[in-house]
């Protein structure tokens, strides 16, 4: 069992970290602290108006061009790669890949692969179901993830 | 001797005493005041249960925080009817099973927490909790599981030491697990909040760990209820309300027996059905005209006014104590040491 002297250290070393200045959320990988002003990889699958892949030159549509802008807040080049959706949650699972879009659904099977995003903007398919369409990251790199989320959740999607 | 038929209308729960009596009303008030407790907090927990295993495991020990109060409640109902000619001991083992099945599902969804945290550790597996928007903020989440873990930690404790003093005036057993579990909440809500700042550090084992720490206290909880409920089944000496000690019932009983004149040995075994006791005492008289019925129903009424539990009971006249109904008889009488 638990008995208080036994908690309480641990909140105070929890409270001092915090107060000298250490941000929280934090990334176990620091993906944050690499991609800003350095390069984000992100994974491309085609998916509809979400992801478009020309036959030549960067991807195109919704999430493409919402990456890009994103990119910019941190001030990182981006770094394209394309593959099956298998392929990008892998990448992601083994940290070789910083984002991944193709127009995921937050009911996406690759949860245990990757992180997901808050639901961005909702889609209703051809059968009437509703799609809350959310981007992957790597597991638990949060500080990251919370920074995709502000970004994401401040902007609007025209569909 | 036929006590039982003379019994019947005082066995049961109308002959409690006045403080059982108002301890009961009062215990039942508080179950139900837990209840409502334990509905809001797993609501707000499960608004912001995220990815973190430890919350997942202090929303689940929430969860299983019902089963005791509930089946208090069940079991006062049980027991107040009167014993028939089906349930001639009447229903008090209502209480023990009561006991049985909250028991039993502490063990096991703290087995399964246990392993489940385990594996997560040992794969390494990166808790993610990302953020979310309120009122036009997008903010960690990890802030709000903080807050709810710390707002659902005071009151519980609050719960379980009034219901702790109830059960000790009841002798009931299942308040009295529950109220432990209870007094325990804090230390959940705290190390879930703990696991949750530690993911926040980018410690992504803190999560795992503040779940173990949960799960092994669960299982811990679940363990010794089993124990004391299973106790209670198979008929084990009857203890006090806490298992900490033998009953002093039936020691008291026996030196009151022992100190008639008309006796020359006296011993007791005593079981717990719940809230009352059943108690058969062998009693050897010094000659066997001085045994009788008489002295013998007097007696009875001594030892039944000693306390309300002991209301079960029956004066068996013997020529020599029986040892096979009165184990460790011959080592010096070490029953109620």
């Amino acid at each position: 069992m638990l008995r208080i002297h036994e908690v309480v250290p641990w909140l105070l070393l929890l409270l001092g970290l915090s107060s000298c200045g250490i941000a929280i959320p934090q990334d176990p990988e620091g993906t944050l602290e690499r991609v800003s002003g350095g390069t984000l990889r992100v994974g491309v699958s085609e998916n509809a108006e979400w992801v478009q892949l020309p036959a030549s030159g960067d991807p195109e549509g919704i999430e493409p061009e919402l990456v890009e802008e994103f990119a910019d807040t941190l001030d990182a080049g981006i770094e394209w790669v394309q593959g099956t959706e298998h392929e990008l949650a892998d990448d992601l699972h083994h940290g070789e890949l910083d984002l991944a879009i193709g127009g995921f659904g937050a009911d996406t099977p690759w949860i245990k692969d990757a992180g997901i995003t808050r639901p961005y903007t909702e889609t209703t398919d051809e059968r009437g179901k509703t799609v809350k369409h959310v981007m992957l990251v790597p597991l638990g790199e949060n500080a990251f993830l919370l920074k995709l989320d502000q970004f994401l959740q401040a902007q609007e999607v025209q569909l | 001797m036929n006590n039982g038929e003379k019994d019947a209308a005082r066995f049961g729960h109308t002959a409690l005493p006045p403080e059982q009596q108002r301890a009961l009303r009062k215990a039942v008030k508080w179950e139900w005041i837990t209840i409502i407790f334990l509905a809001v907090s797993t609501f707000l927990v499960y608004l912001v249960l995220g990815n973190s295993q430890a919350m997942k495991a202090a929303w689940i020990e929430d969860m299983l925080s019902f089963l005791p109060p509930i089946s208090f409640l069940v079991a006062t109902r049980v027991i107040r009817r009167r014993p028939s000619e089906s349930h001639p001991y009447g229903y008090h083992r209502a209480v023990g099973v009561a006991h049985l099945v909250a028991a039993v599902a502490l063990v096991v969804m703290g087995g399964y927490l246990l392993v489940d945290s385990g594996l997560k550790l040992v794969t390494a597996e990166h808790p993610t909790i990302g953020g979310i928007t309120l009122l036009g903020n997008t903010f960690w989440l990890g802030w709000l599981m903080v807050l709810a873990m710390l707002l659902t930690a005071g009151p519980p404790v609050v719960l379980g030491i009034i219901k702790m003093k109830l059960a000790k005036t009841l002798h009931d057993k299942v308040l009295y697990a529950d109220a432990d579990m209870n007094k325990a909440d804090w230390m959940t809500a705290l190390s879930a909040a703990v696991g949750v700042l530690g993911i926040g550090m980018g410690l992504w084992w803190a999560d795992s760990v503040a779940a173990l720490i949960i799960s092994t206290s669960i299982l811990h909880d679940g363990i010794k209820n089993l124990r004391g409920a299973i106790g209670g089944l198979t008929d084990t000496r009857a203890r006090t309300y806490d298992d900490s000690e033998p009953h002093p019932l039936g020691e008291r009983i026996d030196a009151y027996l022992q100190s008639l004149p008309w006796v020359r040995e006296a011993r007791s075994r005593v079981r717990d059905e719940g809230h009352v006791f059943h108690i058969e005492s062998f009693v050897v008289p010094r000659k066997w005209p001085g045994a009788t019925l008489r002295r013998i129903e007097k007696a009875r009424e001594a030892c039944v006014g000693m306390d309300w539990k002991a209301q079960d009971m029956v004066i068996v006249p013997v020529t020599v104590l029986p040892e096979e109904f009165l184990p460790g008889l011959t080592q010096g009488g070490g029953e109620y040491r």
